[in-house]
């Protein structure tokens, strides 16, 4: 198993972008933590790592690899600018590893409104449906730097998005709503259109007197 | 400052037998109330501070702390000082635990004083589904955000008045868990009036019917930025019934920890769970199936189905791959329902995969498993009687026959049912052995842990070595459950289970300094600086 370890750590570090900081041995130590997934070490360097870390992601040719550095933003949980920057590039890949931990990632270093926005394009309107559930995960769990206002906005668009033609769309868009809050409100996603709309008047009232106490 | 203590105290006291009473002009007939009684109540004055399961928990993994301070205090001399520090990946926390109210009224009282208003702070209580916005979940959640000492009602934040930093404010929160509703009193050092009082709020989530369990005082959550220090004084928890509460056998625990690891054994091996998947006939997905599916371009679909990980199946794929798909959906909900103890809704979805896969044998056995957990026996037997014929040479029988006779309480069975084989059997054997517990028969259950002592993997001889503590002290023999358990250590896996267990060990031999080092690796110590 450790060797079998050791033999992946090898090839990931093969498609790691060794030029980008040429000989410096603190990158090459950083390239290495971040493939053996040691985020403890990464995160005692402090913030100062976030822009090595960008540069890192930039300059890698491979998926895979990049997918560990976005996973290394996610749990470092630092708001960061480059790197939203960065992950957005991203966020439509076809590469399924990348598009998760990207869309995952993002929440996660930036409160940008376009991060949300993106996530909720995505949920709603991308033609696999593993992203479609992956971005409403990222919308219910990983959204944390976001402040009462923009989750106003945030509970906005899920709500509206209860509307969706999708029956899936709507069902996750209320998934998102639980985690949230807990609550459903009594909405079926697969009742009628009559029921489903009542229900979505329950939240919007719901949300007004959130918007109205901030 | 002593004396708004004092004063608000009796306030406090005075609330709970107004509430519990009613008003005496108004009802001056009424009968007998029952008596409140006290759940849980800390001055951090005294040495009532072992931590245990049913005391509270004390977490500093990260670079924060929970210490005693004798430096501010709301009343006596000390009170408890909670420090966060950004960026540790953690955060530090007082986390207390009282008998699951499911009902009635409960009380809450505390001191709060944080020493700058503008850090967060995350002060809570919940229940068994832990600190969730969710039924059972939060119950009660008082946070402060931008200057603001915020409630967290009908899962909205609403701002209650803002906070100032180096004063002292007292919590009294009523909260019905029927109604999923509660009143708030907050009143601060040196004013006379409430700072805020509010009526009949929704709990956190609204969700009537919230039971909780356990309060928790930390400082910010998710977003690793708090540098808050906060000083939390006089916690008090209350119920308005007269309720028995079993005695401490030692500290910090109501029971030993080895009765609690024993029962929670008997508990989850008593709430059968679905059997793992062999191979993708049991879900009746042959030859045919697979080309149906490979041909309409939706394997890596079935892939994400079976991982849990596709929750609705794309409207433009057609029949047969469509009701494969459903099927497995069906079956895969099912799976984690029962696991996560909803036996009636995994039921119905196991009913539902199997009405879209009739030729599907592993749905029908889960669906067995889910019976058993409700205790519907006489389904379990006439569904159980028409399956086994095609089970009979399959070697998970043993196991789900197991688990059956367990949830029906009838060891007796489960001993015949598991004997046989159980030395090749990894989990089988561990069953084995606990069945021979739950008996009574130690002296068995220790020749059989010698047995697959002797004959076991090297990484199973610690837990063996364990188990061998286990019979051990169950017979008495505690020195020698003692040279066990710590010999189990090396190399164990998980020797959470063992420190408690030579917690109870050394609080047999009379060594409370060990008793304590072994109880505080779980669950935290709490000292001064």
């Amino acid at each position: 198993m450790s060797r079998f370890h050791a033999a992946w750590l090898l090839l990931l570090l093969a498609f790691t972008p060794q030029s980008v900081f040429g000989q410096d041995p603190s990158a090459v130590r950083l390239q290495q933590w971040v493939a053996g997934h040691d985020v403890a070490a990464i995160r005692a360097l402090g913030r100062p790592v976030l822009p090595k870390l960008v540069q890192l992601y930039e300059a890698a040719r491979d998926d895979g690899f990049k997918a560990r550095v976005a996973q290394t933003f996610y749990e470092l949980g630092w708001e960061s600018p480059e790197a939203k920057r960065a992950l957005m590039k991203d966020v439509h890949t076809l590469n399924h590893d990348l598009r998760l931990q990207v869309q995952w990632a993002l929440g996660r270093v930036s409160n940008d409104q376009d991060v949300v926005d993106t996530l909720i394009a995505n949920m709603r309107s991308d033609s696999n449906p593993l992203f479609r559930d992956k971005a409403a995960c990222a919308l219910a769990y990983d959204q944390i730097h976001l402040s009462e206002q923009q989750k106003v906005r945030l509970f906005g668009a899920l709500i509206e998005a209860l509307r969706d033609d999708k029956e899936d769309v709507r069902r996750i868009a209320l998934q998102a709503l639980q985690i949230h809050t807990g609550q459903t409100k009594g909405f079926d996603p697969g009742a009628s259109w009559n029921d489903r709309e009542q229900k979505v008047k329950v939240w919007q009232t719901w949300l007004a007197q959130y918007k109205a106490g901030l | 400052m002593a004396n708004l203590a004092r004063t608000i105290q009796g306030g406090f006291v005075t609330l709970i037998v107004i509430f519990i009473t009613g008003s005496a002009s108004a009802q001056p007939q009424a009968a007998p109330q029952p008596t409140p009684t006290t759940l849980v109540r800390y001055s951090f004055d005294d040495d009532l501070l072992d931590t245990g399961p049913d005391t509270f928990s004390v977490f500093q993994s990260g670079k924060g702390s929970v210490r005693l301070s004798l430096v501010y205090r709301f009343s006596g001399y000390r009170s408890v000082e909670i420090r966060d520090v950004p960026g540790d990946g953690d955060f530090p926390e007082l986390q207390g635990y009282f008998p699951l109210r499911s009902k009635g009224k409960l009380y809450l009282h505390f001191a709060m004083m944080t020493t700058d208003a503008g850090e967060e702070l995350n002060i809570a209580l919940a229940g068994p589904q832990w600190f969730k916005l969710r039924k059972d979940g939060i119950a009660f959640w008082l946070k402060t955000a931008g200057g603001y000492l915020t409630e967290i009602s009908d899962s909205m934040p609403k701002k209650l008045f803002a906070i100032r930093a180096f004063v002292w404010y007292v919590v009294d929160a009523a909260y019905d868990i029927d109604a999923g509703t509660y009143d708030l009193t907050i009143r601060q050092e040196g004013l006379e009036r409430p700072v805020a009082d509010v009526r009949g709020e929704a709990n956190a989530a609204s969700q009537p019917g919230s039971q909780i369990d356990k309060f928790s005082f930390i400082g910010d959550t998710g977003t690793d930025v708090s540098k808050v220090v906060y000083y939390v004084d006089d916690v008090l928890v209350a119920v308005d019934e007269a309720i028995v509460h079993q005695p401490f056998v030692a500290p910090g625990r109501r029971k030993l920890f080895f009765d609690y690891w024993l029962s929670a054994q008997r508990a989850r091996a008593t709430h059968p769970e679905p059997l793992p998947l062999m191979c993708l006939a049991e879900l009746g997905i042959g030859s045919a199936e697979t080309a149906a599916l490979r041909q309409d371009g939706a394997g890596e679909l079935l892939g994400q189905a079976l991982s849990g990980k596709l929750a609705t199946v794309p409207d433009d794929l057609p029949d047969p791959s469509r009701t494969i798909l459903q099927s497995v959906i069906a079956w895969r909900e099912g799976a984690r329902a029962l696991r996560g103890g909803d036996a009636e809704f995994a039921l119905a979805r196991f009913d539902r995969a199997s009405q879209l896969s009739p030729s599907a044998p592993l749905p029908q056995m889960d669906a067995v498993l889910a019976l058993a957990h409700l205790a519907r026996w006489d389904e379990v037997d006439r569904r159980l009687a028409a399956i086994l014929p095609q089970w009979r040479d399959d070697p998970r029988l043993p196991v789900a026959l197991a688990m059956i006779g367990l949830a029906r309480g009838d060891l007796d069975a489960v001993e015949r049912q598991l004997q046989e084989g159980a030395e090749s059997r990894g989990l089988l054997a561990e069953e084995y052995f606990l069945t021979l517990l739950w008996k009574g028969d130690s002296a068995r259950a220790e020749a059989f842990a010698e047995s697959m002592l002797a004959h076991g993997s090297a990484a199973e001889r610690s837990l063996w070595r364990e188990h061998l503590g286990d019979a051990a002290f169950l017979t008495g023999d505690i020195q020698r459950a003692r040279s066990y358990y710590e010999a189990s250590l090396a190399q164990h896996p998980r020797p959470r289970s063992v420190w408690l267990k030579l917690s109870d060990v050394y609080f047999k031999l009379g060594d409370l300094e060990q008793e304590r080092a072994f109880r505080e690796r779980v669950y935290g110590s709490l000292r001064e600086r």
